[in-house]
């Protein structure tokens, strides 16, 4: 019996090797002929229909200018989609790329490094083309930018006596209008329990998880302590609660259905609220200052091209399309976001007042760590600052921390 | 599959001649309370065990809001199809439908097809390596699935038929644990059958296809069963078989809906909807075919 | 009809035809097997061990053999690959500890309350008993995600008895804790692969203790149709000599029933635990290992690895020491179910009479 095993495995080693004589040209080389009317596949995240659409009836515009096809795909699992389109080997032309996961993928060159040939790459906002260099080489177009602030609902903010002038512009300020807010089966403050939303408290005592270009691991400091110290407090009084403790899937849900009466969250929101909880009118201001003042969350997308793309030049002339002017102040009208270009600051705030805060958000917003395998340190951050309120704060930090350092040796 | 398929073996194996004291005219002895007690107690499981099901149903037509305040209750207080509407007209449901039952469709007639081939040769025809396949087999039934997950998307990979529907199909043809049943039951087939067939001049094919697999209906029925409801209920295969949204099927789109793809809602009665409506297929074949299933003693005791 | 009635020259043409019919009835099965199931785990074997990185082909010469560096960085490497390991170790060795003995026990009791010959509406039973083992994991789960919620049908039936039921899917806390939050230093400072030994002995996270629940409802039908089986093979006459021997209807069951069903019960454990060990489908329509990672369970470790942090060396590791341990497991279990031969104390014990003394009666 054993002869025969020994038979069959030998004869499998036969079929791997013959694969393996078979398999080198299937991949990567093959397709980098170049056709400049090739169809594109854009594959996207969407935050919701208004965003499908709104992206679907730019790339349509641009089909139509340029005669070539381009077909978007809404992806579900849009990390999942990528790695399994990368290591197939057929991956989409032109999708989203967000700045978190963009260092893996520069890293093992699965994207085109087409920035610094970009008509318009001077007119990005800094901030967000340093997030999106890997290695000295300007990779990709920041498509938008939202960074968040609070979401008042001003139904509720008036009923309990508050007016503008109570709109908290220090911690104290922010506990004092949540405890005032909470009554009922409605709290003062509900958000996500994840960095995305309470890094913004971190930025406002000073510090982050990692500094700004993300070459170092900043976060066991007491800044961060301080910034963890103030949720922790404010979750144990029961003024501040996280989503999923009141079984909404993210902030916006708990304060559509009024499970909250304040929440933080980014341009996003907007059309969410538009689209599914249109009844509750809601106020958006700039969040309160905390010991080293105001600081909040930028989070950006960009375009990724595909290295082995088969229509390079129709992915770079769509993208130049997708980030002019136009098309993405018709994007923030769809969906809120906030242009990537600078030259269009002044258009969206005199088309957007009510949003404003988003946007002076930008000068003082920082960045999520764009190391690479960062998104794993912070999804496991995120796992513990879910269960801050009967965690330590200061272990979380020093887990982090020592996490963030392995991944810069 | 595993699991099924030798419940399937045991269940089929089980002797049907056992003499009853019923069926003997005798009246079975005994108190009667404790009787009574033990009927309670299986109904009450029972019903722990139907009540989810009715609650899913239940759920799916009544308003998110209803759904959260009154889980328990049966009749909803405001009758409403909108989580239907939603999934039907707003999600991909019908796509992922049409790609499940293809898929399902096409595995079970090929594993049939090609199980009952290999089960035939293993257990009549005489051929060197039969033994050494045999114990292939038996190797290859060892090796747990999560094994295989990654390798098999790359092997997928490497043979080009990633992103397609003989990527969904053709993987899921591997079935050693169905080659085993039709073994084991063509063993059962008197040889003088054959012999027969084979003097009066028929080839092995035509012994197999027009003599032996008629005969094999019991058997075919199981085969059937087994493939239906693993092909239906896979998931994990269909993860990484494929990406593109036209060849999802019903698992991968309703476990996508759980975490959140049509908006980042709670949406039960939504979700709940699409798991009832998944559920009916193998509901059926589960009820059509439940004799077959579960009857151990078919002939010995009178239900 | 015998075979030495053929001529010579026809057997061996006969022989020579069965051959190939035999190689080509096999062929498609073969071919789908060893490229579907026993390729994949050699590719398998070949990427844990080298540094392939997700692009390109994993068998082109740019990717380098890195001998047991994955094996290590999972089970000693000291920072967050470990630890998650350790984590979704520590997840799933509480879930089959507890899924498989109620499961078993679960479908044991079923069964023997269902073979009772004198139930009406015996088949009614097995069919509700069975049902859930019919559905998909991926409805059922949805629909324990409901039934489950702060707001769901169970903690609404927990608050008629007057208890307040947990937030189940998104409680971490392990449920061996009782409620205490911060152990004793000992056992939170020292470590085994990651994870604080006060952890280790914390149990299955609430949330997972609502997948065990989930496990034993829709694996118990199954078991329990094999347990059906099993008892319809046992011949009453033993039964019977066991009441007259003086049994009561424990021994009887422990005594006499259950050594009977050895068999039997080797397949469910050995199945449960197989399928146990596996928890993939739940995990990846449900909590994806939140709350805290505490329902991480390898196999979906192995796959959000590769597929999503794209470390498919990692990937594969973890799913080949998945593989050792389903094995070791199994090993195990058939170890301590063996036969065993009774010692003259113990039969004298039970009053069973031994064959000798019987026959001289």
């Amino acid at each position: 019996m054993n002869k025969k095993r020994a038979l069959g495995v030998l004869a499998a080693a036969a079929v791997a090797a013959s694969l393996a004589a078979c398999s080198g040209s299937g991949f990567g080389g093959g397709d980098s002929t170049q056709n400049s009317t090739a169809p594109l596949n854009i594959l996207i995240g969407s935050s919701g229909d208004a965003e499908t659409k709104a992206v679907e009836s730019a790339v349509k515009a641009w089909s139509d200018k340029s005669g070539i096809e381009a077909t978007v795909t809404v992806a579900s699992d849009l990390n999942q989609q990528l790695a399994q389109g990368f290591s197939s080997g057929n991956p989409p032309d032109v999708f989203y790329m967000s700045a978190d996961q963009f260092s893996g993928y520069a890293a093992n060159g699965s994207l085109l490094a087409y920035g610094d040939d970009l008509a318009n790459k001077d007119d990005f906002y800094p901030s967000l083309v340093s997030s999106f260099t890997f290695d000295g080489k300007f990779y990709c177009a920041p498509k938008d930018f939202s960074t968040l602030q609070l979401i008042i609902n001003t139904d509720l903010w008036t009923a309990a006596g508050l007016t503008d002038a109570d709109i908290p512009k220090t911690w104290d300020d922010l506990t004092a209008v949540a405890t005032k807010l909470t009554s009922g089966t409605t709290t003062g403050l509900v958000i996500g329990g994840e960095y995305a939303r309470v890094g913004a408290f971190m930025t406002q005592a000073g510090g982050n998880l990692m500094n700004d270009d993300s070459t170092q691991a900043t976060a066991d400091t007491p800044e961060n302590l301080a910034a963890l110290d103030y949720v922790k407090a404010n979750l144990t009084s029961g003024v501040f609660k996280y989503a999923a403790d009141v079984g909404a899937g993210w902030g916006g849900e708990a304060f559509g259905k009024q499970l909250g009466a304040m929440t933080i969250e980014g341009n996003w929101i907007t059309g969410a609220m538009t689209n599914d909880y249109p009844d509750v009118k809601y106020k958006v201001a700039e969040l309160p200052e905390g010991p080293a003042g105001k600081g909040t969350l930028a989070f950006t997308n960009c375009w990724g091209v595909a290295a082995d793309s088969g229509n390079t030049e129709g992915a770079l002339d769509l993208v130049a399309q997708l980030t002019s002017t136009d098309d993405q102040l018709a994007f923030s009208k769809a969906f809120g976001v906030m242009p990537s270009i600078q030259s269009a600051a002044d258009q969206w705030t005199s088309e957007n007042p009510a949003l404003e805060p988003f946007l002076l958000g930008a000068a003082y917003a920082k960045g999520v760590p764009t190391a690479q395998g960062a998104a794993d340190v912070v999804s496991d951050f995120n796992s513990q600052v879910a269960q801050l309120k009967t965690g330590d704060p200061k272990a979380i930090l020093t887990s982090t921390q020592a996490n963030l350092e392995a991944l810069l040796k | 599959m595993t699991v099924q398929t030798i419940t399937a073996e045991a269940v089929a194996d089980a002797p049907r001649g056992q003499p009853d004291r019923r069926m003997r005219g005798e009246r079975p002895t005994g108190p009667l309370l404790p009787r009574i007690l033990i009927f309670v107690v299986l109904i009450v499981i029972a019903i722990i065990y139907i009540y989810p099901f009715i609650i899913d149903v239940s759920t799916s037509f009544k308003s998110e809001s209803e759904a959260a305040n009154n889980p328990l209750g049966i009749i909803p207080q405001i009758w409403t199809t909108a989580a239907y509407e939603r999934l039907f007209f707003s999600s991909d449901f019908p796509t992922w439908f049409f790609n499940s039952a293809v898929v399902t469709l096409t595995v079970t007639a090929g594993r049939v097809f090609f199980d009952s081939l290999a089960g035939y040769a293993l257990a009549r025809l005489q051929f060197r390596g039969r033994s050494l396949i045999f114990a292939g087999l038996i190797a290859v039934m060892a090796v747990p699935s999560v094994v295989l997950l990654i390798p098999k998307f790359l092997v997928i990979n490497q043979i080009g038929i990633y992103n397609s529907y003989t990527g969904l199909i053709v993987p899921l043809l591997a079935d050693a644990a169905g080659v085993f049943i039709m073994k084991n039951f063509f063993e059962s087939i008197p040889v003088s059958i054959e012999e027969q067939a084979r003097v009066d001049g028929a080839g092995t094919f035509r012994i197999f296809w027009s003599v032996v697999l008629p005969m094999a209906r019991p058997a075919l029925i199981t085969i059937i069963i087994l493939s239906f409801q693993g092909s239906w209920n896979e998931l994990a295969h269909f993860i990484i078989a494929a990406q593109d949204p036209g060849l999802t099927t019903l698992t991968k789109g309703v476990a996508q809906l759980s975490s959140g793809q049509l908006s980042q809602g709670s949406q039960f009665p939504l979700k709940l909807a699409a798991g009832a409506i998944m559920t009916i297929p193998v509901a059926i074949v589960f009820f059509v075919f439940q004799r077959r299933i579960l009857n151990a003693s078919a002939g010995a005791v009178k239900e | 009809m015998t075979a030495t009635a053929v001529p010579r020259r026809k057997r061996s043409a006969l022989r020579r035809g069965q051959a190939i019919s035999g190689w080509l009835f096999t062929a498609p099965i073969l071919v789908i097997l060893g490229l579907f199931l026993l390729v994949p785990v050699l590719m398998a074997a070949w990427v844990s061990v080298s540094d392939w990185s997700g692009r390109g082909s994993p068998l082109s010469p740019n990717v380098n053999f890195v001998g047991g560096e994955n094996y290590a960085e999972l089970l000693a490497g000291g920072g967050l690959a470990e630890r998650d390991f350790g984590m979704s170790l520590k997840n799933n060795l509480w879930y089959v500890l507890l899924v498989v003995p109620i499961q078993t026990a679960v479908a044991l009791s079923l069964a023997l309350l269902v073979n009772r010959k004198f139930l009406r509406g015996r088949g009614f039973f097995r069919t509700a008993y069975y049902f859930p083992s019919v559905t998909s994991s991926v409805a059922i789960t949805v629909l324990w995600l409901f039934l489950f919620s702060t707001t769901g049908a169970v903690n609404q039936l927990l608050s008629y008895i007057g208890i307040t039921g947990p937030n189940w899917f998104n409680d971490p806390s392990g449920i061996f804790h009782f409620g205490i939050e911060q152990g004793p230093p000992l056992l939170t400072d020292n470590t085994a692969l990651g994870v604080s030994w006060w952890d280790w002995i914390g149990g299955p996270s609430v949330a997972m203790s609502a997948f065990i629940i989930m496990a034993v409802f829709t694996t118990s039908g199954t078991f329990m149709l094999l347990f059906l089986a099993g008892l319809q093979h046992l011949s009453e006459d033993v039964e019977e000599a066991a009441m007259v021997d003086g049994a009561n209807p424990w021994q009887r069951f422990w005594r006499v029933t259950l050594p009977q069903l050895r068999a039997t019960l080797f397949t469910v454990i050995t199945l449960g635990l197989i399928g146990a060990w596996q928890v993939f489908d739940q995990i990846y329509t449900g909590t994806r290992g939140n709350p805290a990672k505490t329902t991480l369970t390898p196999a979906y470790l192995s796959y959000s690895s590769a597929f999503i942090n794209q470390e498919w060396a990692q990937g594969a590791a973890i799913a080949f020491i998945l593989f050792a341990i389903i094995i070791a497991f199994t090993i195990f279990q058939r170890w301590v179910l063996r036969e065993r031969a009774v010692s003259k104390r113990r039969m004298r014990w039970l009053n069973v009479k031994t064959p000798k003394a019987r026959s001289s009666r």
